[in-house]
């Protein structure tokens, strides 16, 4: 039995992994609260609904999050790019704008009915842990959680572009003047960023059902991660989301009652102690 | 930025009156009901604007005390623990006293953070409220059982559209005349100085955290005014008035109202709804036409239709248009 949770708990946060280090990455480097994140996941989940009809989950997996980085592209050079010198607030606004337009795109195109993806035949079966049979499909989207995490941190810390990553996230103005070019950067990190948050959808699309809320409830179960862990930390982001999926799924069977609310008590507590969240000290 | 004493009693009263005879010359319930929400959503945006205006701070989750203050009334009046007129102003201290409380840990959360705290916090109240059992009834809501009189007039009458639109009105009005003197005064002076550099403000010697959370204990005891009326006009309260998208809403009225003014916020929300009734068939977009009304005005005119509207009245007067060195909620590090 509690085996199971954990489990759950663990694959949840493997996705809350994928959904938080891209709105953490472009926190960190252009500063603003993606409040369309969710929504973004949301249209990954659809676009990769279709084309896992059309075609085969897999032509989706690829497919969804390349077309989410064209439209995270689009979005740095046409939006964020063109309100770098505004006030954080008026941006968040502008995400939030942009929010309610997906949210209608998405329901005038895909409707308001659920709507459910079946897990590719190669990951349909099940898998022994510890004695207990477990989805191999839910061990799937734990790897690819470990993957995002993985290939995230090796590209912050070994190349040339996460150098400069990690430098316009310190201080975007004295990169800008060594010669990096922070627009193209910026470009790429949103775009990865994006691309994140369709994978996230079409990783979900097969054990979360797909329907109109998805977007809000886990836009929010990613901001207490984020905020939790520190905004613009990929560190804090990884740890804080494996917590947080572990704290909802093993709540649920001690304390079913309080399980919805255990992790905003846990934000409060983490944000008595310390306002600036687990790993954050820039804000 | 001080508004004179006169000036304000002259405002409130030619508002009082322009409302008393809206009231007298518009027959159609309809359009009376649509304006009476209309200025429930008033009340909601002035308390919202409020807080953005005087700490700086944008609430995503101000809903919370929207739809608590609801169901507050709703549950003191199924258990007929205290009389009707003892349940709306317990609810209204109440929801002051839990917001100040609240106030005193959040408003220390740096700028978005603080959005996305309030975010967090009022969809875990929609979130509790919509898997309650019982009393609260779930997510299907409950009904609010108003006696048969209140404050001495009976509730059918009070109730009736035009009534009901005068209350309302009447509400709003003094309530931004409480405000309007609240913020002249040395309170109004000390939070906008906190809001703009809080350390510079605590080295003159202000204690900052204090008028912060007395700025957002203001602004919940506002919004849970507009709750009560709520309550009052549908007689109905479910999670729905809790969710983050009615927060949402809120906060797009002040975006687009403007938050340069007290009346902007109110003019934001008069506007969302005579809009949303005009787009008709259209309706069922409104989400998306709203996004994009957003944006625009936040690209095209930061300030709101309040500083349109004052810009306009500027070159009408024909005298050079003279902007502030820094406009308003200018980035500050």
């Amino acid at each position: 039995m509690l085996t199971i949770n954990v489990f759950n708990g663990l694959v949840y946060g493997a996705l809350l992994i994928v959904m938080c280090s891209g709105l953490a990455l472009i926190y960190g480097l252009r500063r603003v609260v993606n409040f369309a994140h969710g929504s973004l996941y949301m249209l990954g989940a659809y676009l990769g609904y279709s084309i896992a009809t059309y075609s085969s989950f897999w032509v989706a997996l690829v497919a969804a999050p390349a077309l989410m980085a064209l439209l995270g592209i689009c979005l740095d050079r046409f939006g964020f790019r063109l309100l770098q010198d505004r006030d954080p607030l008026t941006v968040v606004l502008v995400t939030f704008g942009l929010l309610m337009i997906i949210e209608d795109a998405v329901q005038t195109i895909w409707g308001k009915d659920n709507l459910s993806v079946p897990p590719p035949a190669l990951l349909n079966a099940s898998v022994d842990l510890f004695g207990t049979p477990v989805p191999a499909y839910r061990v799937g989207v734990m790897a690819i959680g470990l993957l995002v995490a993985l290939g995230l941190t090796l590209w912050m810390r070994f190349s040339r572009a996460g150098l400069f990553v990690r430098a316009a996230s310190t201080d975007p103005a004295t990169t800008a003047m060594q010669g990096v070019n922070t627009d193209a950067l910026s470009a790429t990190v949103v775009g990865v960023g994006t691309a994140l948050a369709g994978l996230a959808g079409v990783v979900a699309a097969p054990f979360l059902a797909l329907s109109p809320s998805m977007s809000s409830d886990v836009l929010i179960d990613s901001f207490v991660v984020v905020v939790i862990g520190g905004l613009g930390s990929l560190s804090g982001a990884f740890v804080t989301a494996l917590v947080l999926g572990l704290v909802q799924s093993v709540g649920a069977v001690y304390l079913p009652s309080a399980s919805a609310i255990l992790p905003f008590i846990l934000m409060i507590a983490v944000l008595l102690w310390k306002p600036a969240g687990l790993a954050g000290s820039r804000t | 930025m001080t508004t004179s004493l006169s000036r304000i009693a002259l405002s409130a009263l030619i508002a009082l009156l322009a409302g008393g005879a809206f009231v007298a010359f518009v027959g159609s319930a309809t359009v009376v009901s649509l304006l009476t929400q209309a200025i429930i959503y008033a009340v909601f945006a002035l308390g919202v604007g409020l807080l953005l205006r005087q700490n700086g701070l944008v609430s995503f989750g101000h809903a919370a005390f929207f739809g608590s203050a609801g169901y507050s009334v709703a549950v003191l009046l199924e258990t007929q623990a205290v009389p009707a007129e003892a349940a709306i102003v317990l609810t209204l201290l109440g929801v002051t006293a839990v917001s100040f409380l609240l106030g005193l840990v959040f408003v220390r959360v740096p700028g978005i953070a603080f959005g996305m705290l309030t975010l967090a916090v009022g969809q875990m109240l929609f979130l509790t409220a919509s898997r309650s059992r019982g009393l609260t009834g779930g997510a299907d809501g409950m009904n609010i059982n108003w006696p048969n009189t209140l404050f001495g007039v009976s509730t059918s009458a009070l109730t009736e559209p035009h009534a009901m639109f005068a209350l309302c009105w009447a509400a709003l009005v003094l309530t931004m005349v409480a405000l309007a003197l609240l913020l002249r005064g040395r309170f109004g002076a000390i939070t906008e100085a906190v809001r703009d550099n809080e350390e510079r403000a605590r080295f003159i010697g202000i204690r900052t955290l204090l008028p912060r959370a007395a700025v957002f204990a203001l602004s919940g005891g506002v919004t849970a005014l507009a709750g009560v009326l709520a309550a009052l006009n549908t007689g109905f309260v479910s999670p729905e008035n809790l969710h983050w998208s009615v927060s949402g809403v809120a906060l797009m009225m002040v975006v687009v109202g403007g938050q340069g003014a007290l009346w902007g916020p109110p003019l934001g929300a008069v506007v969302y709804f005579v809009l949303k009734d005009v787009l008709g068939g259209y309706a069922d977009h409104w989400m998306a036409i709203f996004g994009a009304a957003l944006i625009a005005t936040i690209v095209f005119s930061p300030r709101g239709l309040v500083g349109a509207l004052q810009r306009l009245v500027r070159r009408r007067a024909a005298t050079p248009a003279v902007l502030p060195a820094t406009p308003r909620g200018a980035v500050h590090h």
